[in-house]
């Protein structure tokens, strides 16, 4: 019996090192390894400013950079630029996302919608949104509109191709079950085509979010008064470097941070929705 | 008075462009209130013809008339498919509450509806789980029991008892029967168990492939309730499997 407990305690304390080490490595590789490039990045800048490799005038040193950040912060400035775009993507997202459910279910359930429409809005979604600025600025002026507009469209494309895909591969042996119960058109929608698009809907909402976040700060950098992409072009205007800097990095932490979290509650969705048992 | 007329059935499946013949030539009647099970090899069309008998596939030649219950009422067809194919996404007692959508019933009446035909295939506790929570067997349940609540007149069956152990399989053999008993159902069941088919059955088809077609029919003029250890049964199971397999030892 002592043999007993004393080898059991052993193989315990052999076992627990090796898990913690495993544990602590992949902690590593999972927080150290995605920071080693930017560190890389940030060590590069801060001796090519410090050396005089580049003119401050160009890139200006990381603590100006930061100093100023912390003045925006203060003051307000990035906060306001933020909620004047991300109010934009909500209201573009809104309509565009919401058109585009409607236009993907249209071509994905009906085969003659698909044949009439389908070939024209492939076509017209192949041109990029600011492809469509030119053309819009005319019709549109540089007004909320123009940007609204910009938006909705790149939320559309995606939305509408990932509903189509979902509407068109809901599972035929399920579909069977309602032909044979002979669901009402009702519980069939709500109970079979829906719930079995919910992933598809995920992946629709994510990507049209990217596309927006994307859209939105070049519209707002070519044809804007306020926003996140306008405060780059304005402190490039100013030969405030530092300002343009600092949106970059804002722009990419935010549109780093939309994905993730989109990512996430698109997983979320679909485990919760069975899709992958 | 026929539930079921099946004539001259025929179907081809194009493969590779090339029409295969699938079914030749199938006919048979299903009389009211009566139990017919087919078996034969793996591939001889079974799953098909179910297919075409409840109107999943309009593309045969011959004909299938069901029989209404009167002029006015067309026959309700149910069928429980080789797998389970229950709704992912809604509970287990979600899933036959389905079967009353078509109906007028009140959702008090559903609810208790959906409790008895679980508590028949023995999955009260299951009401609200979902699917991928319950076994291959207990899911095969839950489908029997969403196609039971149908009430159907004219039940299709493709190897419901394939996935359950031989217990369990026995007894709900026999919750079928004492259901067919209670309920007017003609029934036709599809089964790879001889043995299954002969115990249930009014009547056994036994088919070949080759293409599809009917081989013997085998008429089972026991009294119910059957003795599985009855002598009789033993020995069609017998002549049954040399039908089976005389043909494949040919081949
Ligand atoms: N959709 C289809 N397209 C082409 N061929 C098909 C299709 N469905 C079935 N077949 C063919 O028809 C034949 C009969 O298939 P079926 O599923 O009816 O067989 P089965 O008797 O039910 O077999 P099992 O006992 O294995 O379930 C098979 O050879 C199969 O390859
Ligand atoms: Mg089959």
């Amino acid at each position: 019996m002592t043999t007993f407990g004393a080898e059991e305690s052993f193989r315990v304390e052999r076992a627990a090192p090796d898990v913690q080490l495993w544990k602590v490595r992949s902690l590593a590789l999972r927080l150290v390894l995605p920071l080693a490039l930017p560190t890389g990045i940030l060590a590069l800048w801060w001796a090519a400013s410090v050396n005089g490799w580049v003119s401050p005038q160009v890139l200006p040193q990381p603590d100006w950079v930061l100093q100023t950040f912390l003045d925006l912060l203060e003051s307000g400035d990035i906060a306001a630029a933020a909620a004047v775009s991300f109010r934009r993507i909500a209201e573009g997202f809104l309509i565009g996302a919401s058109l585009g459910f409607l236009f993907g279910l249209l071509i994905g359930k009906s085969e003659t919608a698909d044949a009439y429409l389908g070939p024209t809005f492939r076509a017209l979604a192949a041109v990029p949104s600011i492809g469509w600025l030119p053309i819009l600025i005319l019709l549109l002026g540089i007004e909320e509109s123009l940007k609204i507009v910009i938006l909705a469209k790149a939320c559309f494309v995606p939305m509408a191709i990932s509903t189509a895909e979902g509407a068109r591969t809901v599972p035929k042996g399920l579909t069977e079950v309602a032909d044979i119960l002979k669901l009402r058109a009702r519980t069939r929608f709500f109970k079979l085509t829906l719930p079995s698009m919910v992933p598809f809907i995920a992946s629709g909402i994510r990507l049209s979010l990217s596309q927006a976040f994307v859209s939105l700060i070049v519209v707002e950098m070519l044809a804007g008064t306020d926003g996140l992409g306008y405060m780059m072009v304005w402190g490039r205007t100013l030969f405030q470097l530092d300002i343009v800097i600092i949106g970059m990095v804002v722009v990419g932490v935010v549109g780093f941070l939309l994905d993730w979290l989109l990512k996430q509650a698109e997983s979320f969705v679909r485990r919760g929705s069975g899709a992958d048992a | 008075m026929t539930a079921l007329a099946i004539e001259h059935v025929s179907k081809s499946y194009a493969l590779n462009g090339v029409q295969r013949p699938v079914l030749n030539d199938i006919s048979f009647d299903v009389a009211p209130n009566e139990i017919v099970s087919i078996v034969g090899a793996s591939g001889c069309g079974k799953s098909t013809l179910l297919r075409l008998i409840v109107g999943l596939d309009e593309d045969y030649r011959g004909s299938i008339i069901q029989g209404g219950v009167s002029d006015t009422k067309a026959a309700k067809v149910g069928m429980v498919f080789q797998d389970h194919r229950l709704y992912p996404w809604l509970t287990v007692g979600a899933n036959v509450d389905l079967a009353f959508d078509a109906s007028n019933l009140r959702k008090p009446e559903r609810l208790a509806r959906v409790h008895h035909y679980l508590q028949l295939v023995g999955l009260s506790d299951y009401e609200k789980a979902y699917p991928k929570q319950l076994s291959g067997g207990m899911a095969q349940r839950a489908a029997i029991a969403r196609a039971l609540a149908q009430e159907p007149d004219i039940l299709l069956m493709d190897e419901p008892f394939g996935a359950l152990d031989s217990i369990l399989r026995m007894r709900l053999q026999d919750e079928l029967l004492s259901i067919w008993e209670k309920n007017r159902v003609s029934i036709v069941i599809v089964t790879h168990d001889v043995e299954e088919a002969l115990y249930l059955g009014n009547r056994v088809i036994v088919m070949e492939p080759d293409p599809g077609r009917i081989r013997d029919v085998f008429e089972i003029e026991l009294a119910r309730p059957r003795d599985r250890a009855d002598p009789r049964l033993a020995a069609l199971k017998q002549r049954c499997l040399a039908t089976l397999v005389g043909r494949e030892a040919l081949s």
